[in-house]
């Protein structure tokens, strides 16, 4: 409870302290998709490769929504945890057929399908220039015309779903989640339908990234097809992994350095992901609990002295 | 009209043969180590970039070929040695995100060192100039690209079916810690077979660069293709992964010609097809 109030206050605050709410905005909508991401990883052991399909179906459903029918802003966002809901849990189905980590290459292979179909289907995506055009409503009367508001209305429904995740993990649901991670045989024995819930854990963690697509969306008013892109989830997986698995903060945390190092570091280096790469192999090899676990080992070197 | 369409079949075998390199590889690695190696076609991408290199300082494509599978084959045992072998204890999923570390690697290192314009690499002169097909002709290389990569497959698949090596190796990809047991050095036969599989991929890219030049990106388009082919032909399954790699080339080539904007989808809608009808894949046992 304590961390989640440091965190609101830190959200609150950001935007008066660093002038930058568009950037700040894309921490927060990049945030969701990791810890959306680490729902599947960190919670039930499944490596997701795909997680740009449901941010991308998300973002498309959403800006479809505002643009053909003028829906209400809260509507398009319903839409895109809808679709991204719909559309993990049919290939979450599908990837968790097969043995061992098998899962992991259809999420891949069926996020570049996702990416080809965007690309040709013009009429609703824009296809390689983008779906434009898309309108930004008012929400209670209330006019988000402008970046700060923007963010704030962000921040208040991206804290809403962090909140929404943080009481999943501590429901019976995440307890099983971490049954099926730890030993899916022994879930299976116990007699909990393990199949169920893993497709269940895939809607949840795809509405909650159709759910960032959409804010994205809001955001620029425009969807680019990068939006679908597997960078994006490779994008999704280093951040993950840099701040953490071990705790939802963990991939909050990984968004947010990994944002702001990748806008602060392309200016400096056009090779920057060069060095994202080391870093990340780092991490894997020697510290697999990523940033969020730092203190912790720090904590504990301080105890054992 | 005439000769068109037998080209563009041969050029769907050309670069299923491609395909086909690339997936043998990585069923092995995949059936043995359970490691979608993603790194894989950043191999195949390092191989089309030393190609190059070799190429343009010595002016002989022939040791280009002999060289870069061995080189690229090194370069995977030494992954396999300082990474893969710490990383086992952790667990696959670690191993898989080591390896996507090594695509950023890659991909990023390629446009420092060769930069990021394409390369490109003349044909050498002996298979220039091309075959008469109807009213087209057929290039020459593009024979000898599915020639080389029919002979290695072969040779490879002899190894693997019919020497001792090869039994250990499908032995350990059926049940690795049965061959454990034995007292076979199953960590090592992991290395070797890792070694192998990424050589191929060098291979590929090494004889796909005279034909398509060499791209950073090249590798990563490659990567979700291969998957399918896998997927499709089955896990771990060599004969799988060669003919699902030929089927895949060629239904390319096929949509190309009836309905050139679905012709990517339909590999992946293919793949799912397989998922659910056959989810050992076409070859695949269980």
């Amino acid at each position: 409870m304590r961390r989640f109030a440091v965190l609101v206050a830190l959200v609150a605050l950001a935007p008066f302290v660093v002038r930058y709410p568009t950037l700040e905005t894309q921490i927060l909508t990049f945030g969701l998709l990791a810890v959306a991401f680490n729902v599947l990883l960190g919670e039930m052991g499944f490596l997701s490769f795909g997680q740009a399909t449901f941010n991308g179906v998300g973002a498309y459903a959403a800006a479809r929504v505002l643009i053909d029918l003028h829906a209400p802003l809260l509507l398009a966002l319903g839409a895109g945890i809808a679709a991204g809901a719909l559309v993990a849990a049919a290939i979450g189905a599908l990837a968790i057929t097969g043995r061992g980590v098998y899962g992991v290459m259809l999420t891949f292979a069926f996020n570049e399908m996702a990416y080809y179909l965007a690309f040709q289907w013009r009429d609703v995506t824009g296809g390689d220039n983008g779906l434009r055009g898309i309108p930004r409503p008012d929400v209670f009367g209330i006019s988000l015309d402008d970046a700060t508001r923007y963010y704030f209305f962000t921040a208040i429904v991206v804290l809403l779903a962090f909140a929404f995740v943080l009481r999943l993990i501590d429901s019976p649901f995440g307890a099983v989640l971490r049954a099926i991670r730890e030993n899916e045989e022994r879930a299976r024995a116990i007699g909990f339908r393990v199949r169920r819930f893993k497709i269940a854990a895939f809607a949840i963690s795809g509405g909650l990234s159709g759910l960032a697509g959409a804010l994205y969306a809001g955001l620029f008013r425009f969807v680019p097809l990068q939006s679908i892109d597997l960078d994006t989830s490779t994008n999704i997986v280093v951040a993950t992994l840099l701040g953490g698995t071990g705790s939802p903060y963990g991939p909050l945390l990984g968004a947010a350095v990994f944002t702001i190092l990748s806008n602060a570091l392309s200016h400096v280096w056009s090779h920057w992901p060069l060095l994202f790469g080391v870093v990340f192999c780092i991490v894997v090899l020697f510290f697999r609990g990523g940033l969020w676990s730092i203190p912790g080992l720090w904590n504990r070197r301080a105890s054992h002295a | 009209m005439s000769g068109l369409i037998e080209i563009q079949l041969l050029n769907g075998i050309v670069q299923g043969m491609i395909y086909a390199l690339v997936a043998a590889g990585l069923t092995l690695i995949f059936g043995m180590l359970d490691i979608p190696n993603f790194a894989h076609g950043a191999f195949y991408a390092l191989g089309a970039y030393v190609a190059f290199t070799v190429v343009s300082s010595s002016g002989n494509f022939w040791l280009a070929i002999a060289v870069v599978p061995i080189v690229i084959a090194v370069l995977g045992l030494i992954v396999d040695a300082l990474a893969m072998r710490r990383l086992a204890r952790a667990g696959h999923v670690y191993q898989i995100l080591f390896t996507l570390g090594l695509v950023l690697i890659v991909q990023e290192a390629i446009v420092l060192v060769w930069g990021a314009d394409p390369t490109s690499v003349t044909v050498p002169a002996a298979l220039s100039g091309g075959i008469p097909l109807g009213v087209v002709s057929f290039p020459v290389y593009r024979l000898f690209l599915v020639a080389v990569s029919a002979v290695v497959i072969a040779a490879l698949w002899f190894g693997l079916e019919r020497t001792r090596y090869g039994a250990i190796i499908r032995a350990g990809i059926d049940d690795p810690e049965m061959v454990d047991c034995i007292g076979i050095d199953v960590q090592r036969l992991f290395t070797i077979v890792f070694g192998i599989g990424v050589g191929l991929a060098g291979l590929a890219g090494a004889l796909i660069v005279p034909i398509r030049g060499g791209q950073p990106a090249m590798g990563n388009e490659l990567m979700a293709t291969s998957f399918a082919v896998v997927v499709i032909g089955g896990l771990g399954s060599y004969l799988g992964a060669v003919v699902g790699g030929v089927f895949v080339g060629l239904t390319q080539a096929i949509m190309t010609i009836l309905y050139p904007a679905a012709s990517e989808v339909a590999i992946f809608a293919a793949m799912a097809l397989v998922i659910l009808v056959r989810p050992q894949g076409l070859f695949g046992r269980r």
